[in-house]
């Protein structure tokens, strides 16, 4: 965004967070246009389903509005409402667990925002190859311990760095190294039939 | 675009960790030099980056959702914010009612008033026993009293009972030795 000379750059996340901390309620306001396409995102990623998506980033932010005053800034802002974000992905998976496994297995046919995906083939053959590939992925990706699929979203789908994931799972940088590379790992190898 | 054409070979062991890393741009500078010069050489290697490179990017969801969306996404979570705020607000001055010296305090004020009550109102409670009994018409009083009485004439009635019997029986027997 352009700022004139008299116009203040936008505050960042700590003043904003300050801001918070003194009862200035706009301030919050402008931490959910910040984050709220990326909070949808990660929600999108773990539950497949855009009203889900849409109800638990809504939560998170509640929770994140509920608990700001506690937040210590330690931590970034954005690391600790990722946090918020995948603890609730989490509890809400484990909740529905069986209901998505059942849904994931009966599953014939990608769903039809998956056909918006990235790198459009540009020939019949190459389009359902892909298809079949990016089903496969993403039946691989669903049946992944929590941990490596926590890991991979964060860092393929939404670009954090690993000290950043670290921060958000709670763990050190090695063991998320280690989940980032099982998972693609057991990516890949859900394609060995299909090579 | 999705070039199927090759088999899926794993990389070489020490190295894969690495590859994963160095796909996101995460693998340290000694690592990533060393890992290069390996690349140059390792066929298995490479095709394993560019699996990497190939397949990774399919399963993001670009998802460009139009702008109506996120405004009423907007005025949706504002309207739970401000929910959630009217529902805190009254929370907030029931807590700041509800003080920790305010606790004991109250305790102790309603302590005292039982103990106030207890005293003053001590002779009231003789007296409301007392107007009580006065309330009971005296007919019924009186009867009360006298249950001694009626268990007296009960007792006389079945004496005279016992009298009748005794008469009958021997007037039976007279008539018999006749």
């Amino acid at each position: 965004m352009f700022h004139g000379e008299d116009s203040p750059p936008d505050p960042g996340d700590d003043d904003l967070v300050a801001m918070c901390h003194r009862g200035e309620r706009q301030a919050f306001d402008v931490l959910v246009r910040r984050y709220m396409h990326r909070a949808y995102q990660i929600a999108l990623d773990f539950t497949h389903d855009g009203e889900e998506a849409k109800d638990l980033s809504q939560e998170a932010f509640l929770r994140a509005f509920m608990q700001i005053k506690h937040f210590d800034r330690r931590s970034s802002f954005y690391t600790w409402f990722y946090r918020i974000v995948v603890n609730l992905c989490l509890d809400h998976h484990r909740r529905r667990g069986r209901f998505l496994r059942e849904r994931l297995d009966g599953r014939n046919t990608e769903p039809a925002e998956e056909k918006e995906m990235a790198g459009a083939p540009s020939t019949p053959d190459q389009e359902a190859m892909a298809g079949e590939v990016r089903r496969r992925l993403g039946m691989a990706l669903d049946g992944l311990p929590k941990n490596q699929r926590t890991a991979f979203l964060l860092r393929n789908h939404q670009g954090l760095s690993i000290p950043e994931i670290a921060k958000v799972m709670e763990t050190t940088e090695g063991t998320v190294r280690v989940h980032l590379h099982r998972a693609v790992a057991a990516l890949r190898q859900s394609l060995t039939e299909f090579a | 675009m999705v070039q199927q054409s090759h088999s899926l070979r794993p990389a070489c062991k020490d190295f894969e960790e690495h590859l994963v890393l160095y796909y996101y741009g995460d693998c340290p500078a000694p690592e990533r030099d060393k890992l290069e010069e390996h690349l140059k050489e390792c066929a298995s290697c490479s095709r394993f980056l560019e699996d990497l490179r190939a397949y990774l990017p399919l399963i993001v969801r670009p998802k460009n959702l139009p702008q109506a969306f996120w405004d009423s996404y907007y005025r949706e979570l504002q309207k739970k914010l401000a929910a959630l705020e009217e529902k805190g607000a009254w929370w907030r001055e029931l807590r700041s009612f509800v003080r920790p010296w305010a606790v004991p305090a109250l305790g102790a004020v309603l302590g005292l008033v039982l103990a106030l009550g207890v005293t003053f109102t001590r002779g009231t409670w003789r007296l409301w026993e007392r107007s009580n009994t006065e309330e009971i018409p005296q007919e019924i009083r009186v009867a009360a009293n006298d249950i001694d009485f009626f268990e007296v004439m009960d007792l006389l009635d079945s004496i005279d009972l016992l009298e009748a019997l005794e008469k009958t029986k021997s007037a039976s027997t007279g008539s018999q030795r006749l």
